[in-house]
Order: structure tokens, then C-alpha cells, then sequence
């Protein structure tokens, strides 16, 4: 399984760069953050290098080392650690067991001189709670038995924040967000130093093995345990990964996604931390040190890039995708393998040395059109994939521009969602690709996303009209009303109502109908629609409707000119065939209902108009509005003989009115009923149907002598009944109205028999309660409360002196 | 990674099988194992739930580590060799209080390992002394004469013990029949059996434990609330 090559040695520093004059010099610690790199000798000395990558032709990198300066501490105490907080441009150096800030660049001590004593070991906190960017949480392990210190560092000051104390002495700390894992004389524990929990992981002999602690991701620490085990644990004391396997006499470990690497005194071996297997061995006799670099990450990603190319060329493509995942590929190196789909802007060039060994894609497939065709489907698949995450940073243009040109050129479907999306496309390189495949619905849609509206809508017109085409949408014109009905750009819906209209006077119209409503105030107002309109008649009719019914607006001139339209309408139908008949009704029942519901329209105008026409329910409605009742009711009883439209005339009339007028309305009717005549047998049952069905609608009394004397009581059996209950409830509800009256009455009388009970006696002392002189004559104001005043006073301030109200005076 | 549910923990001597049967019931095969380093998992799809199966190194040396697996676990399958009476008895002394970190209401499982060497010993035993030597993890062979030298009912009566340690009710927990098994890695008899059987027992356990909430405050929830609801519905 060691087949991976995920790491080389390289050597950065050569040991007369360390050493200079000296004979012999001992490393005891290094710290590496970015290109800066950091060694501490045993002699006190802090040395610090610039590290320059350069990478090899052969694929591998060299590393050069610039030695930058060294500073003696001014101990005779061996540099222990070295950490480097780049946040706080400082690098913690741990030294006679103190922390001292230096600088990173210069390696002086911050002038405050603040410094961590009692220290004899530190970790950093990666996973800070504390949530200050400029502050770092370092843990410590004091030279104070069985004590851990946290303390937050800042730029020239450190804060103690906890001191926590451990079961036995602590030899190793990593901490993680509130968590410390420390190893202990016999045992690693987990101890949350907020809460003071402490969970044991398991047994370890110090005493035989120095132990080893490490973060190794959020809640996670590897730890050396028995047997050479790397042993992984989380905060919770669980073992989510099997251990790793290394050699008894491991001396170090450290991390590096998904590895761990782990130095004994022969070699450096690598394990993955997902199978735990083993997959590196690097020999490296005499190492002593062990420290992350992420300059080895960025080796390691070329290798699985060209990993990468590699499946990708033998059409390996879910295992190619992987690989350039993991790798981190600059996608562009991918979409360059394709002819013409980097934009023509594209600042791109090709890494070097190249990460393979083809030209572009007609080379790799050798012009097999059915490999290309599979490669293309793999790009677009995978540049759909990685377009929304963060492996696109920085190249979205170049993305989505090349996304485009696959999708145009394969006649896709998520061409159109990739336009009307959020999305990064160049418009003069995709505008000409989409142009060459006759992607004219497409194009439109690029100029409308990049606010070229009238360019869109001109080229979906002359899609519509025939001049070019493109099948891309069958409603391409509904499209294009939907369009203007929800565009900003006034101007262009102006320009192109017309055209519009003149495709479909029903659609069309929507562009003004549907608008949001509060543009329809603005520029878009009913005036200026209606005069646009005049030439579109049905159109015209539609928009009337949607002014006075949808929105209800309450103006004469267009309930008149709906009103009038709606009647020009009938009675061009009346005068045509009598074939469209049921439509003719449709259309003369919205006429009716408007004039039953408007109050707005011109009666006057509508009943010259009206008149001889032969409309009789409609000049019914009329005289109705004119409050005409006699000539309405004639008309509808005498005319048209529809008594149940004569019933719901009184109805509707009576709608709202206090009841007389309804009774009023009624009895017309009823006496228009019971005139002798011709007809009267179907008129009297008529009146009969009328009286029963609304029985409380009549004056009984009234109605009694009207009626003909041969009337059986059975026949108004309903009537009767009804008109009997009703005046006995009326007579009732009288009767306790005035009973409550009479008792409420009664209250008022105690009331002013209690006030009337006392007397009120004026003499020297009292004072009027506004003045406060004394009253000189017989005549004063008394407030229900009591209060005295002077009748110039209470005349002067209507107001009660105590209390607001009226001033009720005795 | 996929996130397991569920834990299952392997536990056992040295030399009981604990790898084959693991890797018999995995993987379908029987192959020469070595010693167990420090301990190894499989993630078991079932139903709809991942169960985690770790398997644990029984050399004295990693005894420490036990606990640490044990953390959490919904079942322990405790692992002997049904030819070697004294693997029986380590389970008791060693491994049973490795299993005080698991839930409360975590399974437990016997498992005496090994069958196919009694039947093929007795079998064997009235042509041919002994029998062939045995893998790496099978080679212990008791004698071939005594048919089987730990029988079933010395399982049940540590079941019923263990029962007793941890201070569990006979009536809430699956009875000792249930959950004694007698196996061969190498036959492959009874091993899916006792895996599948305590996947189906382990499921209520998941699904108790995550109505219950995160298993850290099981100590104080998982006496109270049941208490609580009792009280309730009765009044």
C-alpha cells in the first residue's frame, strides 16, 4: 500500500548557514509561517530565514534559504519553542522558562518587554474562543506543580485569564477552543477548563515514553499511546478513527491532511488518517524535531493534479475529478485544454512546468469526435459543479464564459438557467458564440443580464416577426409581453406597445393591465394608456375593466366609457347575426352589472343612448338609478313579464335604505300587481308570491284593503303568519324598551333627589375654590363634586377646578 | 466520512477470534490474521442506520485503550474460545470493567468462538490424534478428547452475572438465550446470525438515545425524565 509519494525531503537550510564559524551548533526547535522560517539553537540563539520555493522541471521543488538575521536572547539557556502568531507580527520564544514576545521581522522584544514567566511548555490555541483577531489564546504549563495557565497574548501585552489545576503534573498540552489534552504522568485526559469536566482517555507511562499531543483538527487530538499507536480521540473521549501504527520509538508526530507523518530516529513514515494506512517512508537518520510546513501541501497538490490529467486523458473522468479536487486545480488549466472556450480576455497562461503533456483536446482524443464529445460532457459537469464554490475565486468569468460555450454549442437546456441566474458570462465573447449557434433566445437573455434591455427585447422581436430564428421558446411572444409588463425601462415598453397590441389585442394589453401598481401611477397612468389605446378597442375594453373593476377606481369618465363601449358591443351584436347569441348575453351581463354596480357612469347619456334599442332590463337598471321605480317596475313587470327580476329590482334598490323606503318599494310593486288589466290572473299570483316570500318587507295593515275580498286566508297563509308574528315581536320589543326606560328614569330621579337633599351653607370662611375670595353675595356655582365657585369664576374657566368636564351646576 | 449511529465494540483475550469473526462476517472470508494492533473499525450499513464495529486489540499491552472504545458503545460482544475455559474467565476479570465507560443501556452479547475445532476434534479424535494445527488466531486448541471444554450454560450463567454487575433488571434487558451465541470464524456458522441479530436489538437502542439527546447528559436526563413521564401519565 506505500505507493503514494505524497512527500519529499527537501533540504531548506544548510548547516553553514545555522553553524557560520562556530564548530557545532544544536537545533532545538523551528517554526515555520508562510516563507518565514525560524530556528532555536541550545546556545540561546533565535535564527530566521526566507524560504523561496522554486519548483523543478522533473515536477519536484527546490527550496532556498535566505538568511535573514539571528539575535542572541541574552541567556545561557537553550531556545525550547518557538511559535509564530502572524496575526500580531510576533513570534513567541520560550526560553528560561519565559515567553517573550519579538518581533517577526526583527527579532527584538516588544518594547513593553511583556513576557509569560513560569512557563515550561506552550501551545497555541487554533481554535480561539475569545473571537479578537488580534489576540492569540496560549496555554501554558507553569513550573507551578500540576498548574495550566491560559492567558491571551496581544501585540505588546499578555492577559492571564485561567489557571486551572491538573490531578497530576502535566508533561503535554494541545488545546482546542475550551478544550486542553493533556498528557499527564499515567494517563491522557481531556479537561474543559470552563466547566473544570475532566474526561479520561487512557493509561500512558511517561515515565517509559515522552508523550506526544496533537490538534489535529476541530475536537480531535492524536496522541501516542501504547505499542506505538497513534491514537486518535475527540473531546468526548472517543475514538472516531482507528489508530495508526507507528514504531516503538516515535519521537514526534504532526499533521498534514490526510496524513500523519511521525519522525522516529531512522525514518519519516506517513499514514492516512482515513484507512490508517501506511503509505510513505522516508529514511532521515538523527532527526530530533518534527514540525508542520505547508509548503509541502502545495508539492503534494501538483503531484494529484497531474494525477489528475492523467485519468483524465485515459477518460477516467470521476477518478480525474477527484484528483482535482483534491488538488486544488486552477480549473483554468482544464478549460484550457479545450479550443475556445477561455475568453479571449483571459489573462490565463498555462503553469510551468506543465502539469501535462498535451497541446489541447483534439491532440489528447487524436480528433475521435466521440471522445471529445464524453470530455465535453465531463467539463460541463464539472465546471457546473465547482462554479458555486470557492475553487471558483477569482476565475467565475472565465467559468461561466466557457460553461456557456459548452452548453450553447450541445444545444443545452441549463443554458438558459445558467443565463438567468446569477452568473459571470463575458458578454462579447458569449454574445458572438451564442450569435454563430443561433442562440438568439439565449443572446437576449445576456443582454437583458447585462441591463441591455432593448437590445433583448429587439432581437426577441425579430425572432417573433420571422427575420431570424431560433426554436428555443414556441411562446416566445407571451414571453415578451411578460417581459415589458415587468421592465423598468418605460421607454421601451412605450416603444414596443404597439407592437404588441398589434400581435394580440387580449395579450397585449397585459403589458399595461399587469403592471406593478405603483407604476401604473407614474408614467404608465390610465390618461396616457387610454389615449395609447384609442386604435385597440378590445384592448381598450380589457384595460377599462381592469381600471374599474380590479382596481376599482372611482372616475365617471371611465365607468361612462366602459359603460358605452360594453353598449356599442351590444348593439353591434344585436344588429349582426343572431348566431352569436350566447355571446351577445355575455357581454350584456357584464353591461348590466355595471350599471347595477357603478354609481359612477352618466345615466342621462346611457338612457339617450338606450332608448329604442329594445333593451329593456338594461333601461329598467336606468330608470332604477334614476330612482324611477314606477317606470322601472313597469318596464320589468309589464315589458318583459319577469316578475323575479322585478322582486330582486326591489331588492337591489332597497339595498342599504331604511326600511319605509323598502316597504315604499314593495308596495309599488304590489299595486302594480293588483291594477286590473288583461293580465291580472298571472299578476295576482304574482302578488301572492311576493306577499308570502317577504312577509316583513309589507305594512300589513296597509296591504289588508288593497287585497281583493275573494282571497282565501289560505292562499296568504305565509303573509299572514308572518305579518301577525311580526307586529306581536314589535309590540313586545316596544314594551320592554319602555320598560327599561322607565327604570332608567327612575335611576336619574334617586340621582337628583340625592343631590337636592343637601343644603349648602355660605358663610365668611368659605372661599370660592378659584379666587379663593370670599363669596360677597347669595349666588354661587356648585360642581357635582362639591366645589364652590364664584359664578364670575366658573363664567371666566369652564372647566371644573378639580376635575375636567362639563360643569354640571345645582 | 459518513457519521456513524452507533457503536458496537468487540472484547475478548488474545487469540479468541475476535478479527475473524469480524472479517468472516465483513468481508466473507477467513484469513490468516495476525495479532491485533491497537484496535480497527468497519462502518456496517444497516437499514438506515451506519453501525460502527471495532474491533480491539486483547494483548495485555493495549488493555488501557479499552475504555476508550467502550465510550458510548449501544453493544459489547464479548468474545471466548470455546476451547479454552480461562478466555471465559478473563472476560469477567478483565474486559467487563473496560464496559463501565459504554451507555447505560448498552447490549451485551456472549460469544464462545472456535466451535468447528470441537466438532472436527471430536470427530477426528476416534481416527487420528490431535487434529491439524490451527491459524494465527485459531491455533490454541484445547484437548480433543473433552468434546467441548466450556459449554453454553457457562456463558448464560456470566450473562446473568454480568446482569447483575451492572445492576440491570432480567425483564428489561433481552434474556440470556438471546444473546449467547456459539460461533466459527472459520465455518462461518452462526456469524451472521449473531451480527445481524444484534444490529436489529441495536437500532431501538439508537433511536432511544438520540430521543434521549446527546449521551453526555444521559447521567442526569435518563433518571429523571422516565421518573417524571411516569408520574404523569398515572395521575
Amino acid at each position: 500500500m506505500m505507493s503514494t509519494k505524497a512527500f519529499t525531503l527537501v533540504s531548506a537550510v544548510g548547516w553553514e548557514l545555522l553553524a557560520g564559524d562556530k564548530e557545532r551548533v544544536h537545533v532545538e526547535c523551528v517554526e515555520c509561517c508562510g516563507k518565514n522560517l525560524y530556528v532555536g539553537t541550545r546556545d540561546c540563539v533565535v535564527h530566521h530565514f526566507l524560504l523561496e520555493e522554486r519548483a523543478l522541471p522533473t515536477g519536484t521543488a527546490t527550496f532556498s534559504a535566505a538568511k535573514q538575521l539571528h539575535r542572541h536572547l541574552g541567556f545561557r539557556k537553550p531556545v525550547n519553542e518557538l511559535r509564530a502568531a502572524s496575526a500580531l507580527n510576533r513570534l513567541l520564544v520560550l526560553c528560561d522558562n519565559s515567553i517573550t514576545l519579538v518581533n517577526m521581522m526583527s527579532l527584538e522584544p516588544v518594547p513593553s518587554g511583556a513576557r509569560i514567566k513560569g512557563a515550561a511548555a506552550l501551545a497555541l490555541n487554533e481554535n480561539p474562543v475569545n473571537g479578537d483577531p488580534f489576540c492569540v489564546e496560549v496555554c501554558i504549563i507553569s513550573v507551578k506543580r500540576r498548574t495550566i495557565q491560559l492567558f491571551l497574548v496581544y501585540e505588546d501585552r499578555v492577559q492571564i485569564v485561567r489557571e486551572v489545576s491538573t490531578p497530576e503534573q502535566p508533561l503535554a498540552v494541545a488545546v482546542d477552543g475550551d478544550f486542553l489534552c493533556l498528557a499527564l504522568t499515567t494517563q491522557y485526559i481531556i479537561l474543559n477548563y470552563n466547566t473544570g469536566f475532566s474526561q479520561d482517555l487512557f493509561p500512558y507511562c511517561s515515565e517509559e515514553k515522552r508523550p506526544i499531543v496533537k490538534r489535529i483538527g476541530r475536537q480531535e487530538f492524536l496522541l501516542a499511546g501504547p505499542g506505538g499507536l497513534g491514537m486518535f480521540a475527540t473531546v468526548a473521549g472517543i475514538s472516531q478513527r482507528a489508530p495508526v501504527h507507528w514504531s516503538e520509538n516515535v519521537i514526534g508526530a504532526a499533521i498534514c491532511f490526510p496524513y500523519v507523518i511521525a519522525l522516529d530516529d531512522e525514518f519519516i513514515t506517513v499514514h492516512s488518517m482515513l484507512d490508517q494506512q501506511q503509505k510513505q517512508t522516508l529514511p532521515f537518520k538523527e532527526g530530533h524535531i518534527l514540525q508542520d510546513f505547508e509548503a509541502l501541501q502545495v508539492m503534494y497538490r501538483r503531484i494529484l493534479q497531474q494525477a489528475g490529467f492523467i485519468q483524465f486523458a485515459q477518460l477516467q473522468f470521476l477518478e480525474a475529478k477527484e484528483l482535482f479536487r483534491s488538488g486544488q486545480l486552477d480549473v483554468r488549466e482544464l478549460i484550457s485544454l479545450y479550443p475556445f472556450l477561455l475568453p479571449t480576455s483571459s489573462s490565463f497562461t498555462r503553469s510551468h512546468p506543465p502539469l501535462h503533456e498535451y497541446a489541447d483536446l483534439n491532440q489528447l482524443t487524436q480528433g475521435d469526435q466521440d471522445k471529445m464529445a464524453k470530455c465535453k460532457r465531463f467539463l460541463m459537469s464539472y465546471l457546473n459543479e465547482v462554479r458555486s464554490t470557492e475553487v471558483a475565486n477569482g476565475y467565475k468569468e472565465d467559468i461561466d464564459t466557457a460553461l456557456l460555450k459548452l452548453y450553447a454549442e450541445a444545444d443545452h437546456d441549463s443554458l438558459l438557467d445558467l443565463l438567468v441566474t446569477e452568473n459571470s458570462c463575458l458578454l462579447t465573447d458569449s454574445a458572438a458564440w451564442l450569435e454563430k449557434h443561433n442562440k438568439y433566445f439565449a443572446l437576449g437573455l445576456l443582454y437583458h443580464y447585462n441591463n441591455q434591455d432593448a437590445a433583448a427585447v429587439q432581437l426577441w422581436v425579430n425572432i417573433v416577426n420571422g427575420d431570424i430564428h431560433d426554436s428555443t421558446r414556441s411562446d416566445l411572444y407571451e414571453y415578451v409581453v411578460d417581459f415589458l409588463t415587468y421592465s423598468l425601462d418605460q421607454e421601451l415598453v412605450w416603444k414596443y406597445a404597439d407592437w404588441v397590441l398589434q400581435k394580440s389585442e387580449e395579450v397585449g394589453v397585459q403589458v399595461f393591465t399587469k403592471r406593478p401598481l405603483d407604476e401604473q401611477q407614474n408614467s404608465f397612468n390610465p390618461d396616457s394608456v387610454i389615449t395609447c389605446l384609442k386604435k385597440y378597442p378590445k384592448a381598450l375594453v380589457k384595460y377599462l375593466e381592469h381600471l374599474v373593476i380590479d382596481r376599482s377606481l372611482q372616475k365617471e369618465e371611465y365607468h361612462t366609457q366602459l359603460a358605452l363601449l360594453y353598449l356599442d358591443e351590444v348593439l353591434r351584436q344585436k344588429s349582426g347575426t343572431s348566431s352569436k347569441a350566447a355571446e351577445a348575453s355575455e357581454i350584456q351581463l357584464k353591461l348590466q352589472h355595471l350599471l347595477q354596480k357603478s354609481d359612477l357612469y352618466r345615466v342621462h347619456l346611457l338612457i339617450d343612448r338606450i332608448r329604442g334599442a329594445g333593451l329593456p332590463m338594461e333601461s329598467a337598471i336606468l330608470h332604477g338609478k334614476l330612482e324611477e321605480h314606477e317606470e322601472a317596475l313597469r318596464i320589468l313587470v309589464h315589458e318583459l313579464r319577469d316578475f323575479a327580476a322585478a322582486e330582486d329590482y326591489c331588492l337591489w334598490r332597497s339595498e342599504g335604505r331604511d326600511p319605509p323606503y323598502r316597504q315604499r318599494l314593495f308596495h309599488t310593486l304590489l299595486a302594480m300587481y293588483l291594477q286590473p288589466g288583461p293580465t291580472a290572473p298571472e299578476l295576482a299570483v304574482a302578488a301572492t308570491d311576493l306577499l308570502n316570500h317577504h312577509a316583513t318587507d309589507f305594512d300589513a295593515a296597509r296591504v289588508l284593503p288593497l287585497l281583493p275580498g275573494t282571497w282565501s286566508v289560505q292562499l296568504l297563509h305565509p303573509f299572514l303568519a308572518g305579518a301577525v308574528r311580526n307586529s306581536v315581536h314589535a309590540r313586545r320589543t316596544a314594551q320592554v324598551a319602555l320598560g327599561l326606560a322607565r327604570s332608567e328614569n327612575l335611576i336619574y330621579k334617586y340621582d337628583k333627589m340625592k343631590l337636592k337633599g343637601s343644603s349648602v351653607q355660605l358663610s365668611d370662611k368659605k372661599l370660592c375654590q378659584m379666587c379663593q375670595n370670599p363669596f360677597c353675595e347669595p349666588v354661587f356655582v356648585r360642581y357635582p363634586n362639591g366645589g364652590l365657585v364664584h359664578t364670575h369664576c366658573a363664567a371666566s374657566r369652564h372647566t371644573n377646578p378639580s376635575a375636567p368636564g362639563p360643569g354640571a351646576r345645582t | 466520512m459518513r457519521k456513524p449511529d452507533g457503536k458496537i465494540v468487540l472484547l475478548g483475550d488474545m487469540n479468541v477470534g475476535k478479527t475473524s469473526l469480524l472479517q468472516r462476517y465483513m468481508e466473507r472470508r477467513f484469513p490468516d490474521t495476525v495479532s491485533t494492533v491497537g484496535g480497527a473499525f468497519y462502518l456496517k450499513p444497516w437499514r438506515s442506520y451506519n453501525i460502527s464495529i471495532w474491533d480491539t486489540a486483547g494483548r495485555e499491552q493495549f488493555h488501557g485503550l479499552g475504555s476508550m472504545y467502550c465510550r458510548g458503545a449501544v453493544a459489547v460482544i464479548l468474545i471466548y474460545d470455546v476451547n479454552h475455559p480461562q478466555s471465559l474467565l478473563e472476560l469477567e476479570d478483565r474486559f467487563l470493567g473496560l464496559t463501565d465507560t459504554a451507555s447505560t443501556d448498552c447490549l451485551f452479547a456472549i460469544v464462545g468462538n472456535k466451535v468447528d475445532l470441537v466438532e472436527a476434534g471430536a470427530a477426528d479424535s476416534r481416527e487420528k490424534e490431535g487434529h491439524g494445527p490451527g491459524t494465527a488466531g485459531g491455533g490454541g486448541g484445547g484437548s480433543p478428547k473433552v468434546p467441548k471444554p466450556v459449554q453454553l450454560e457457562d456463558a448464560v450463567a456470566l450473562y446473568n452475572k454480568i446482569l447483575k454487575y451492572k445492576m440491570l433488571d432480567e425483564k428489561d434487558v433481552p434474556a440470556a438465550e438471546q444473546m449467547c451465541f456459539e460461533t466459527s470464524a472459520k465455518t462461518g456458522y452462526n456469524v451472521d446470525l449473531l451480527f445481524e441479530t444484534l444490529f436489529d436489538m441495536v437500532v431501538p437502542v439508537i433511536l432511544r438515545q438520540r430521543a434521549q439527546g446527546p449521551p453526555q447528559t444521559v447521567d442526569v436526563t435518563s433518571c429523571k425524565t422516565p421518573r417524571r413521564t411516569r408520574s404523569g401519565c398515572c395521575s
